[in-house]
């Protein structure tokens, strides 16, 4: 080893132990939003906040079933709880009436400052005279007993009228006194986690603590055949991690073993095996510290493309070993297989180099991993593995496999008829199916299971929280200026009720009404002494006993003194639940939402929002926002997709100097990536915005292989060589993304399974059209 | 008062119905000894029966006890149905799961029965009672009955804890297949006695 030879491998050493210390600090996560672009619209953001923040996404649906209905309710109480004395859990409820019994006295203790109800005219004498005579015709009715307790304290009738209000719809049917599907089958729950939606950890202490108290509930009730069933956006998190975590453990296994495998048995060498593996080791090392170093944690799909990138990094290894260029000294010859090999990092880096500029930090971490992986390992190969291997090292493939893939190879070109017949049927497929082809909802790109999707639809009918499509959201600068909108914007909207252009509404204000309102209460609310002789004179006639309204008058007494009910009081209720859900504090801001049903005119419902002159309020429609969100990210991937493309092709432009040989490079790929799009979509899948990624990646790396066909000659001249070390590259590629394509994370999924068919698809397609125009071999 | 119905139905499900209906009496076969079962048995030929009712309601609130009159019926299986004329008029109609009611200003409204157990219970009180249907009414209450075939009383202990917590007891007093009164006890003190009048409304 010459001196300079071992200070290469020093200063490689040094690397390689600089990146595993880097990289074994790696924070490593797997939140699915970070395949979401970190800038749409406020508007838009606002939603997306909402999916990885808000109170929506702490919320778990808990179905039982696989028992009587009256056994499910047994342990639907027993479980609700436990789960209320669960630190995990911040709320829960099963619908029974003792767990809301928090609301209940909430609502009861602040009523005349939180009932719309409360106005001076209604504590008149005529007021009250009105009031008690209702309570009278209801005492008389059969539900009688219902005001018999509270009517003493209050005779106007306001807990009542709020409880209403907080339950317009009616909730869920019930059974045995607890939330019941229709059908009577499934118990439901719902449980509001302690951790933030985005914190998975804490949600999979969660659902681990509920699965526990679910065991112990079931066993305490004797009813082994309860099943427990939880969805929700925490419960998908948490499968989803689980699930890429497997992917990538399980896929970054096999891809070694398959291209260990593949490698021996090409070149029965053990020691061959490991200098090749040396590069893409260092390369993935490489890849990880800097996406570490770059972005201040990892994400789990990057890890992923470790498999790819062996499969990628392998390729020069291979190729150094088939060649001359194993000698440390040179040959004429070999100027060119570097040259090759540069190139095809190039084109390579293009392809992954776009991600980078992504909006998508999991994409642009994707692209650095791949950029990093790849340069790395090429240098490795260049500068150390020369050092590490003998003088005139050279591989020696397995005898039969060289003739037998040569005679292949020439055989192919009689298919080039075959192969326009098959590129033209694809184009045609594609024409023909055009806009079917693409999916373009933004649920396409999420990691959970369809089934577990119509799961979740499937409890959410049944709790009867139908999906809302219309929404105004106005942003305000605190609390109460929040609520202060909302309730402008909530006169606004009963009046679009009342003349029909929708059905009805909720509002944070409605809830929680702003400290002025309920200040204007308190001041329509007459003094003690005036109620007390009031009251007396209303029911006059009237057969309640002699001073049954004594706590009537001193809880209005004491209302009147009342500071104003804050979003802290409401802890630990349902009602906060649900204000949490319509009213959060956003990074600078507070954040009303109104979510609107059966809005007929939607028009009318935007231009008097419009006409109210709030800035800061607009109207949304989130099924039109959903999907311009998704068109956003796709638009945006696809002007990357074409803007690498673009560089590629510039890049083969610079270095072959011959429109006539990019042509040669590009015709094999351009047809590979029409033959992958009808591949991809003829079993009727859809194509999501990741395989546009998938064909961008295509063209980076099948360009490595249609490259050495154009440049046959690199391997010393030997065509066998030649043949045995493309095929064995593009098989290792194949096999990375290959394994890729089986993952149940749609993101590996879709890039694995595009960039396997089309770099298996290029290599073939190269020797097909191999001397198309014409040119022989240099 | 708007929303009690709905107050009823989804947050405080605590209130509830009563209804009563007359039945047509069936000539016994009075060489068996009498009891529960022969009770039952001779309200089970029962198809259709109306009749008036008054009804006096003590509650600890008022100084005098409420007076309310009106009309009830059964139709065999499980159609029920109570309407108030005095003082203000309103209706309270049972079809097998959905309870329908309508008060004084002619608000409407439905629920089913399945959703809210105290409300059921008292429903098949009446209703099973009526029906001659004695193992749906052992699912609600203990059932004791004194007395012989001419003056008879059976009283309903709720089984269920909410419904407990509300009602002690129900007690319904008879001759033969004849319902003469309803009383209603209830946890707080309160009670109420419906009592059917003879004939057709």
């Amino acid at each position: 080893m010459t001196l300079g030879g071992r200070a290469a491998v020093l200063v490689w050493m040094a690397f390689l132990a600089g990146c595993a210390i880097v990289a074994s600090q790696a924070r490593f996560t797997t939140d699915l939003s970070a395949f979401l672009p970190g800038s749409p619209t406020p508007s838009q953001r606002v939603l997306v906040d909402q999916l990885r923040e808000g109170v929506v996404s702490q919320l778990l649906l808990i179905a039982l079933e696989g028992g009587p209905a009256e056994t499910l309710s047994r342990v639907s109480d027993a479980l609700a709880d436990r789960l209320a004395e669960a630190p995990e859990f911040v709320y829960a409820s099963n619908g029974a009436q003792e767990r809301l019994q928090a609301d209940g006295e909430l609502l009861l203790r602040h009523r005349y400052l939180l009932s719309p109800g409360v106005t001076a005219e209604r504590f008149t004498v005529s007021g009250l005279r009105a009031a008690l005579e209702d309570d009278l015709a209801l005492l008389a009715s059969p539900m009688g007993t219902l005001l018999g307790p509270v009517l003493p304290r209050d005779p106007t009738g306001e807990l009542l009228r709020l409880l209403e209000l907080f339950q317009p719809e009616g909730g869920p049917p019930k059974r045995e006194g607890v939330w019941f599907a229709a059908d009577g089958e499934r118990a439901l729950l719902i449980a509001r986690t302690r951790a933030a939606g985005f914190d998975i950890d804490g949600q999979e202490r969660a659902l681990a603590r509920l699965r526990g108290l679910f065991e112990q509930a079931s066993g305490a009730e004797n009813a082994s055949g309860v099943r427990l069933l939880v969805t929700g956006p925490g419960a998908f998190a948490v499968a989803s991690r689980a699930a890429i975590k497997r992917d990538v453990t399980r896929i970054s296994l096999l891809a070694v073993i398959a291209v260990s495998v593949l490698l021996l048995a090409v070149y029965r060498s053990p020691r061959l095996l490991l200098l090749i593996l040396l590069p893409v080791i260092t390369g993935a090392t490489a890849g990880v510290a800097a996406v570490s170093l770059a972005f201040g944690s990892v994400h789990g799909v990057t890890l992923g493309f470790g498999a790819t990138l062996l499969g990628e990094g392998v390729d020069y290894a291979i190729y150094l070993f088939s060649g001359g260029a194993g000698d440390r000294r040179f040959a004429p010859a070999d100027g060119r297989l570097w040259r090759t090999l540069r190139l095809g990092v190039l084109t390579s880096a293009c392809g992954f180099g776009v991600l980078l500029l992504s909006d998508f930090p999991g994409l642009a971490q994707l692209g650095l991993f791949s950029i990093t992986g790849l340069l790395v390992a090429f240098a490795v190969t260049r500068t150390v593995l020369p050092q590490l291997s003998p003088a005139g090292y050279r591989a020696r493939p397995l005898g039969r496999l060289g003739p037998a893939l040569l005679a292949l190879k020439q055989a192919l070109p009689r298919l080039r008829v075959l192969l326009l017949i098959v590129v033209a049927l694809a184009a045609g497929w594609l024409a023909l199916h055009g806009g079917s082809l693409w999916d373009d909802r933004l649920e396409a790109l999420s990691p959970v299971p369809e089934a577990d999707k119509q799961l979740d639809e499937q409890l959410r009918r049944d709790l009867g929280a139908p999906d809302v499509r219309h929404l105004i959201v106005a942003f305000a600068a605190d609390e109460q200026a929040a609520l202060e909108t909302a309730e402008q914007v909530g006169a606004v909207l009963e009046g679009l009720r009342d003349a029909g252009a929708l059905m009805g509404f909720e509002s944070p204000a409605l809830i929680l009404p702003s400290a002025r309102t309920q200040q204007q209460r308190q001041l329509a609310l007459p003094e003690e002494a005036t109620l007390a002789r009031r009251i007396v004179e209303a029911s006059q006639g009237l057969p309640f006993r002699a001073g049954l309204f004594g706590p009537f008058v001193q809880d209005v007494a004491s209302a009147r003194q009342a500071s104003p009910v804050r979003l802290t009081d409401l802890a630990g209720t349902g009602l906060r639940v649900r204000l949490d859900a319509l009213l959060s504090e956003r990074r600078d801001a507070w954040v009303a939402a109104l979510p609107l049903r059966g809005v007929k005119d939607a028009g009318a419902v935007a231009a008097a929002v419009r006409d109210l002159g709030l800035a800061s309020a607009h109207l949304l429609d989130l099924k039109q926002e959903t999907q311009a969100l998704y068109r956003s990210y796709r638009d945006q991937v696809l002007r990357f997709a074409l803007t690498g493309a673009g560089a590629i092709v510039l890049v083969l432009l610079v270095s072959l100097r011959s429109l006539r040989r990019v042509g040669d490079v590009l015709a094999p790929l351009a047809a590979a990536l029409v033959v992958t799009l009808g591949v991809l979509t003829l079993s009727g899948d859809r194509l999501t915005l990741f395989h546009l990624v998938g064909m961008l990646l295509v063209v980076g790396v099948g360009s490595n292989y249609t490259l050495f066909f154009e440049r046959q000659t690199f391997a010393g001249g030997d065509p066998e060589r030649t043949v045995v070390s493309a095929t064995l590259c593009n098989a290792s590629t194949v096999i990375g993304f290959g394994l890729l394509g089986l993952a149940a994370t749609p993101v590996l999924n879709a890039i694995g399974a595009t960039v396997a068919t089309g770099a298996l698809l290029s290599l073939m397609f190269a020797a097909v059209l191999a001397g198309a125009s014409g040119r022989r071999p240099r | 008062m708007g929303g009690v119905g709905r107050v009823l139905r989804l947050l405080w499900p605590l209130y509830a119905a009563l209804l009563c209906g007359q039945a047509g009496a069936q000539s016994p076969s009075s060489a068996e000894e009498w009891g529960l079962e022969r009770l039952m048995s001779e309200f089970a030929g029962v198809q259709r029966a109306s009749a008036r009712f008054v009804e006096r309601k003590y509650l600890k609130i008022l100084d005098r006890p409420l007076e309310l009159t009106g009309t009830l019926e059964y139709r065999a299986p499980d159609h029920l149905e109570r309407r108030t004329l005095t003082p203000r008029a309103e209706s309270f109609v049972v079809d097998g799961d959905r309870l329908r009611l309508e008060d004084a200003r002619g608000r409407k409204r439905t629920f089913a029965l399945q959703d809210n157990p105290v409300l059921w219970a008292f429903v098949e009180s009446i209703r099973s009672t009526l029906n001659g249907d004695l193992s749906q009414l052992q699912r609600f209450y203990s059932i004791a009955l004194d007395g012989g075939r001419e003056a008879w009383r059976l009283s309903l202990t709720p089984k269920h804890p909410r419904m407990s917590a509300l009602i002690d007891v129900i007690r319904i007093a008879g001759s033969g297949g004849r319902i003469d009164t309803v009383e209603i006890h209830e946890a707080q003190g309160d009670r109420s006695i419906m009592t059917v009048l003879e004939g057709s409304p």
